[in-house]
């Protein structure tokens, strides 16, 4: 009996924090609910508030379409249609079949008088331009804000920028032969003399293991980058006495400081631009899907992805990369043809101005 | 005779402080014409003129038979200038300065520089800055004399000048024109230096040109005479009165500078009742002085 | 009129020797030195940029000494007639602007050397150095560059140098009335900016002085 009372006893006394745990969750799970709605109201205010917002920036504006761009935009004197005929040819060019998607996502835009001091409303939904650019800058405006159909991290990482289409592919041709050219890394100045294997180390399409000893080659390179990009980053701490034997040329003090770097953080020897180049390439070369193929596998490395996107393996892609690199070697620094002719023509200019030195002078 | 320079009506002005007006020059081709003045006159002012450096306000400027500073180009090749200072540059030698002039002349007598190097005793190498003044002044005659030039103009060439040095280029000068037959242009204040080589003169004072005779007519024609008895106002005289005054002691003799004059005048005298006790010859130098004094106080040229 | 030519320039090379062998020797002397970091062998891949730097770097003393030779050539053209106060050459049988041509001609002849040496000195130091894969030298086009610069400078110079004193006059008055007028406008508030003006208008385009403006790269990409 008293076996069976003791039972009964340590049943309710065990019971009883039970009994207040469940209470514990059901409160816990009321205040999810409640704040569960709270949320919901809230996107749907969201929601409204930015439907609100679009038909303010819409009221009065017209819609423009030019092949798969749609761009609103309030009356004003910038040259929109122009612009969006130049800019379309490029975009669609760059995103091919996948521009098709983009005439979900209108985008607009409010024309403002720069010079004006008159208070005006805030744009919470696109953007404002001054209205007294030229067709160029309007242009250039509309492929800025144009983004790509499909938001790929891995890709924007990997690229370090935004991918967006170019009006002058030629000039950024120009500006990756100056990157190959004048870099400080003995891995890009191999892949411009025609090493591809460098190239694809230095772009990192190949094997991206042991970064390190595959981008700065020599004990030179390692040193200056340790001194010129990290002094003040290995200057303190365990790290300073290193710093000072790699300043007094001992390589393996320079590696080990390098090799202790975040990952993520070692420098590429060659700037975003050569690999926005690359990727221009590909999608050039792979004709309209080559862009849906870049992003259909957003997981596989970016070497699988750029040969896929361009219907080649990864190494014919960086030859043809590299040659049209080499093709396009910027102009000299000449005096262009007009200022020979300038010159002589001021140099006669003042010859004859003296030729008129007056006789009286006494 | 036809003029080497011939200036008509000439006016210039600089500023409000100088004035050429009204000038008449007849400089006669072959002559050896002295142009005389006190310092801050023209004489300068006027051989610019000639030379054409600078321009007149109005009037005619002939040299050679050419408009100045029309032909400026075309006259100069045919006229050798000295300068009051020197105009050379300094850091050339004699003898590039010589080359450096040759160049321009198509008429340069390459001998008659030598000689004149030779004559002159200059040193060849000496750069024309570091020579004296009378060697400086030896080597601007040369250049003038070697161009050969139709006309010489000099512009006080032998001022501030040594003796020796002034008979050397006098002398060089005479023996130019006796060998050409060339015009020599002279300006000077030393009136005896002038009255030594020339045969025309004239004179000049204020930017006017007092008088322009043959030396000498100007020399002859220049007296001093002692007057008993004249009249207050004199009519009509055959001769220039340039100035006249009281002899000194009183009495009723006068002193009167006239211009010129010739043997006979003097019967003049006993026409208005007057008489000369004595007709005294004037060097160049008083004359001068007395024209000066003459003009200054009024007087005008006739 | 060769003859006066060769008088001319006689004379004016005895004024001027020093001028021109100074400058002369310098012009031969700066692109030697922009490329002695090319003349070892190759130093790697971190030599490139080093390079540009120091050829930039040098290249800004190219219109220097454009600008100096054009300077000190035309003082030296008319600094003997100055002195002489223009009689002499006033005096000789020629017009005023034949005389002007002869000298303006002299100064460009005389200006010919340090030119040459320019395109002597960059074409030698290009031969001696051992350039970066990828970088080209540009030798012909830097010197008929230097030669467009000091012809412009010598030509301005000379022809301010051979004014009168009313010329130079005017020239000062100009410029002081724009000093004026841009202080005058400053203490008013206005937006008036006349020696930004000046400088667009000099400095760029087909300017007088957009020969002297840019990088002077005798070695590029």
């Amino acid at each position: 009996m008293s076996r069976l009372l003791g039972l009964v006893v340590a049943a309710s006394l065990l019971a009883s924090p039970l009994c207040g745990q469940d209470s514990l969750i059901v409160r816990l799970r009321s205040h999810a609910d409640s704040l569960l709605g709270s949320w919901r109201e809230a996107q749907k205010l969201a929601d409204v508030a930015d439907s609100l917002e679009q038909v303010r920036a819409t009221a009065g504006s017209d819609t423009i379409a030019v092949g798969g761009l749609r761009i609103v935009v309030n009356p004003s004197p910038l040259p929109w249609r122009r612009a969006a005929e130049l800019a379309w040819p490029v975009i669609d060019s760059l995103y091919g079949s996948a521009a098709e998607d983009l005439p979900q996502h209108p985008y607009i835009f409010r024309a403002v008088d720069p010079d004006s001091g008159v208070r005006r409303a805030v744009l919470h939904v696109g953007v404002e331009v001054p209205w007294d650019l030229d067709l160029r800058a309007t242009s250039t405006v509309l492929l800025t804000t144009v983004t790509a159909p499909h938001v790929d991290p891995a890709l924007a990482a990997w690229l370090g920028a935004a991918l967006r289409p170019t009006l002058r592919p030629q000039d950024e041709r120009a500006v990756v032969f100056v990157l190959l050219v004048t870099a400080p890394s003995e891995a890009v100045r191999r892949c411009f003399l025609g090493d591809i294997a460098r190239c694809k180390d230095v772009l990192q399409v190949g094997d991206s293991t042991g970064l390190l000893a595959r981008w700065y080659l020599t004990p030179a390179e390692r040193e200056a980058l340790v001194t010129e990009a990290f002094t003040h980053y290995f200057a303190r701490g365990a790290t300073a006495p290193s710093l000072q034997r790699c300043r007094q040329h001992h390589d393996d003090a320079c590696t080990a400081l390098l090799q202790s770097l975040p990952p993520g953080t070692l420098p590429r020897p060659l700037a975003q631009a050569a690999g926005i180049l690359l990727v221009r390439e590909a999608l050039r070369l792979g004709g309209r899907d080559a862009y849906r193929r870049l992003v259909a596998r957003p997981s596989a490395p970016i070497g699988e992805r750029l040969a896929s996107a361009a219907g080649m393996d990864i190494d014919s892609l960086v030859v043809r990369w590299r040659n049209d690199v080499r093709a396009a070697r910027p102009k000299p620094l000449a005096l262009p043809w007009w200022a020979s002719f300038a010159a002589m023509g001021w140099t006669a200019f003042f010859g004859l101005c003296a030729l008129r030195s007056s006789r009286w002078r006494l | 005779m036809s003029d080497a320079i011939h200036i008509e009506r000439l006016h210039y002005r600089v500023g409000k402080a100088f004035e050429i007006k009204e000038l008449d020059l007849h400089v006669p081709t072959g002559s050896i014409y002295g142009f005389l003045g006190p310092n801050g006159s023209g004489k300068t002012t006027t051989i610019r003129l000639i030379l054409g450096l600078l321009r007149p306000l109005s009037g005619r400027i002939t040299v050679l038979g050419d408009p100045m500073p029309e032909q400026h180009a075309r006259i100069l090749g045919r006229v050798g200038y000295v300068p009051e200072q020197p105009h050379l540059d300094a850091t050339l030698t004699v003898r590039e300065l010589i080359a450096f002039q040759a160049a321009f002349y198509p008429r340069w007598d390459r001998a008659r520089a030598e000689e004149l190097v030779a004559r002159f005793e200059l040193d060849g190498d000496q750069l024309f800055g570091r020579l004296s003044k009378g060697q400086k002044a030896k080597v601007m005659i040369l250049l003038a004399l070697a161009q050969c030039g139709d006309l010489l103009v000099l512009d006080e060439p032998t001022d501030g000048l040594d003796p020796v040095v002034r008979r050397d280029i006098l002398s060089a000068l005479i023996t130019y024109v006796s060998e050409r037959g060339a015009t020599i242009f002279i300006s000077s204040h030393l009136v005896h230096e002038l009255e030594r080589v020339c045969d025309w003169v004239a004179v000049m004072d204020d930017g006017r040109l007092i008088t322009e005779a043959p030396m000498e007519k100007l020399k002859q024609g220049t007296k001093r005479l002692v007057v008993m008895g004249a009249p207050a106002e004199i009519v009509n005289p055959p001769f220039r009165v340039l100035t006249r005054e009281r002899t000194n002691g009183g009495g009723a003799g006068e002193n009167w500078v006239v211009g010129d004059w010739e043997p006979g005048m003097t019967s003049y005298f006993e026409g208005v009742g007057a008489s000369v006790r004595d007709v005294i010859d004037l060097d160049l130098e008083d004359g001068f002085v007395e024209l000066l004094r003459s003009f200054r106080k009024g007087g005008t040229r006739r | 009129m060769i003859a006066m030519f060769r008088a001319v320039l006689y004379s004016q090379w005895k004024w001027s020797r020093l001028i021109v062998v100074l400058g002369t020797v310098a012009a031969f002397a700066i692109p030697l030195l922009s490329l002695q970091g090319a003349a070892r062998a190759d130093r790697g891949a971190l030599q490139t940029q080093d390079l540009l730097r120091a050829v930039q770097s040098w290249g800004t003393l190219y219109p220097l000494l454009a600008t100096a030779l054009g300077l000190l050539m035309a003082m030296a053209a008319w600094a003997a007639d100055h002195r002489g106060r223009h009689i002499h050459a006033l005096t000789l049988p020629l017009a005023r602007w034949r005389y002007v041509l002869l000298r303006f001609g002299a100064g460009f002849v005389l200006l010919a050397a340090p030119i040459a040496a320019v395109l002597i000195g960059s074409s030698l130091a290009v031969l001696t150095a051992t350039l970066p894969p990828g970088l080209q030298a540009y030798p012909i086009a830097l010197a008929v560059r230097f030669a467009f610069a000091v012809f412009v400078a010598y030509a301005v110079f000379f022809a301010v140098s051979a004014g009168t004193a009313r010329t130079a006059g005017i020239i000062l008055g100009v410029i002081a009335a724009a000093v004026f007028v841009q202080v005058v406008a400053s203490i008013a508030n206005l937006d008036v900016n006349l020696f930004a003006a000046a400088q667009t208008v000099l400095l760029l385009g087909p300017g007088p002085l957009a020969v002297f403006t840019g990088r002077w790269m005798l070695v590029d990409v």
